[in-house]
């Protein structure tokens, strides 16, 4: 029963909306402060291609180069956080985007490092790896009547699934801490955050470095479960599209980005016939969105209404 | 004492917003900062807040010098201030508003509020706690959880004064608090600036509504055109014959006689 339930390609696919949901909220961290980031395919690659390279050329552990690949995009975050500091806005968005494309071109031209255009293959998989590891304790598909494919997509799954929980439960505490008071300060009005003594460099740097960091390290993942990557992925594309999560779903509230990265993915599966035009799409959900809702389908206005009618229920 | 402005002078291009400009605030005090529109007051509010640096002169508050520090860290040394043109945080409520005045008395970090420590509960509790407080100081508890957008303009103005009090400061500047407001309002801030000098806080402050200023004040200077052109007691200021003519201009019938 079980194992009729379990469709591999069905879990991949649920597999990349949980990679998504976290590119959703890298990108909806950066923006809690007001930083409008095109950079985001950028740091996505630099952890994708940080930890295939260490794990395939340098034989190291794939948690290793996952964490290894999540912390270089943040220190690479930091190093683009600083000197855009001064830039608001549009500047900052097109600063960003120039950032993304030097990443890209690096990814083509350092061909010795990242085999170029081609892109690198056979990145170890994730499931595979953990299937393996289960192996060894004894422990088999076959025990709990799956096929060797489908406990591989499954653990993928289950592991993603964990992962990206964990990193939503981190970043609702944040917001609703002195931090993500800062930061939401901060995107409302900047001179009066500062004047309240609120340090806008820090908080500001820090978004930045860990949208970064948290794109990277979905970058990391997304390279472990595809096990193929190559410059093509991580372009401009795909930062509107990581962007596209945000402005369809909302930034205000980290249910937003995580909605829009959720629907915005399972769509072009269940309407095979429209994947075609998803850029398409993309492109019209952007001028009706900004037309109609500029601030995203799920606002904090939403949010505040259903904790009130939650709160008059637990009275009544 | 608490604050002194020593020979101030910016220029903005070409236009010069104030021409050495020297007062000094003693502690406890209500010191007026009064004059026509574009005399330059919330110019030297910018400038003792660090907003932007002056062109000459050095601001000194308890014996530290603030002129050169950035805005965060002269409200850290315990100078707060309120914006003419209301700068509330729109989308959060009345409370957050002024939760976030506390930033700099607290210190939970990235770990301590995702991990949820005990000092980092500790510490929202008392954050909290002494919000209600100043809010319940300013009127506004009933109001804790509406989003300080829907508020009334009067209601905006005494949440800013609750959000700027909640760093702890030892020097407060109000940059036209009663504007606007009606004639209850207006006596309402009264008794609020009368009860925040009570705590002991300096209290810096611009405003046009002269009956309040001359009530209010203890001592006052008057700018026009950047320079000042008085200093003293309300008495003083009254019959000082520049002030009159800075506000009411020169009579011209004299001059015709």
């Amino acid at each position: 029963m079980l194992a009729e339930l379990i469709n591999p390609y069905y879990l991949q696919v649920l597999s990349f909306i949980l990679i998504n949901i976290i590119l959703g909220v890298s990108i909806y961290i950066t923006l809690s402060t007001g930083q409008l980031s095109l950079g985001h395919a950028g740091f996505m690659g630099i952890g994708a291609y940080a930890s295939a390279i260490l794990t395939l050329d340098y034989h190291m552990p794939l948690v290793v180069g996952i964490v290894v690949g999540a912390i270089l995009a943040g220190i690479v975050g930091l190093c683009i956080g600083i000197p855009t500091l001064r830039l608001q806005g549009v500047y900052l968005a097109i600063a960003t985007l120039g950032f993304g494309e030097v990443i890209r071109v690096l990814f083509i031209n350092l061909e010795g490092l990242t085999k170029g255009a081609v892109g690198i293959s056979s990145i170890p998989h994730i499931g595979r790896e953990l299937v393996k590891g289960l192996q060894d304790f004894g422990f088999k598909a076959s025990m709990i009547g799956l096929k060797n494919n489908q406990l591989i997509s499954l653990s993928v799954f289950l592991l993603l699934l964990i992962i990206t929980l964990l990193i939503i439960a981190f970043f609702i505490r944040q917001t609703n801490s002195r931090v993500g008071r800062a930061f939401a300060a901060i995107k409302m009005d900047e001179r009066a955050a500062e004047a309240m003594g609120v340090n806008i460099t820090y908080y500001k740097v820090l978004a930045f470095a860990q949208g970064a960091m948290v794109a990277g390290f979905a970058g990391a993942l997304f390279a472990h479960v595809t096990a193929y990557i190559s410059p093509a992925d991580f372009s401009y594309h795909r930062a509107v599209e990581i962007l596209i999560f945000a402005i369809f779903g909302g930034s205000e509230v980290i249910w937003g980005p995580i909605f829009g990265a959720a629907f915005l993915t399972a769509m072009p599966e269940i309407l095979r016939e429209v994947n075609e035009y998803r850029y398409m799409i993309y492109g019209v959900l952007l001028v009706v969105m900004m037309a109609f809702r500029p601030q995203g389908l799920i606002d904090t206005q939403m949010i505040y209404k259903l904790k009130q009618r939650r709160k008059k229920k637990g009275v009544s | 004492m608490v604050l002194e402005v020593r020979g101030i002078t910016k220029r903005f291009g070409g236009i010069q917003a104030l021409t050495d400009v020297t007062f000094q605030v003693g502690k406890g005090e209500v010191f007026g900062l009064i004059g026509p529109n574009g005399a330059g007051k919330t110019t030297m509010f910018n400038i003792i807040t660090s907003m932007f640096p002056p062109t000459m002169g050095e601001v000194i508050f308890m014996g530290k010098k603030l002129t050169g520090l950035k805005p965060h860290e002269v409200t850290e040394a315990g100078v707060c201030r309120t914006f003419q043109n209301i700068r509330l945080f729109p989308e959060m409520t009345v409370l957050e508003n002024v939760t976030v005045g506390q930033h700099c008395r607290t210190k939970s970090g990235v770990w301590s509020s995702v991990f949820r420590t005990g000092a980092q509960k500790q510490e929202e509790k008392s954050i909290r706690e002494k919000a209600l407080e100043l809010l319940r100081l300013v009127g506004l508890e009933e109001l804790q959880d509406t989003f300080a957008d829907n508020l009334a303009y009067g209601q905006q103005r005494r949440l800013e004064i609750a959000r700027a009090l909640a760093s702890d400061p030892k020097l407060l500047l109000l940059d036209e608090p009663a504007a606007g407001m009606n004639e209850s309002e207006t006596k309402d801030l009264f008794d609020l600036i009368q009860n925040i000098k009570k705590l002991g806080i300096t209290v810096l402050l611009i405003e046009h509504d002269m009956p309040l200023v001359m009530r209010i004040c203890d001592r006052l200077i008057v700018l026009n055109f950047g320079k000042e052109i008085a200093q003293g007691t309300p008495e003083e200021i009254k019959n000082n014959p520049e002030v009159i003519e800075a506000y009411l201009g020169r009579e011209e019938e004299e001059d015709l006689a």
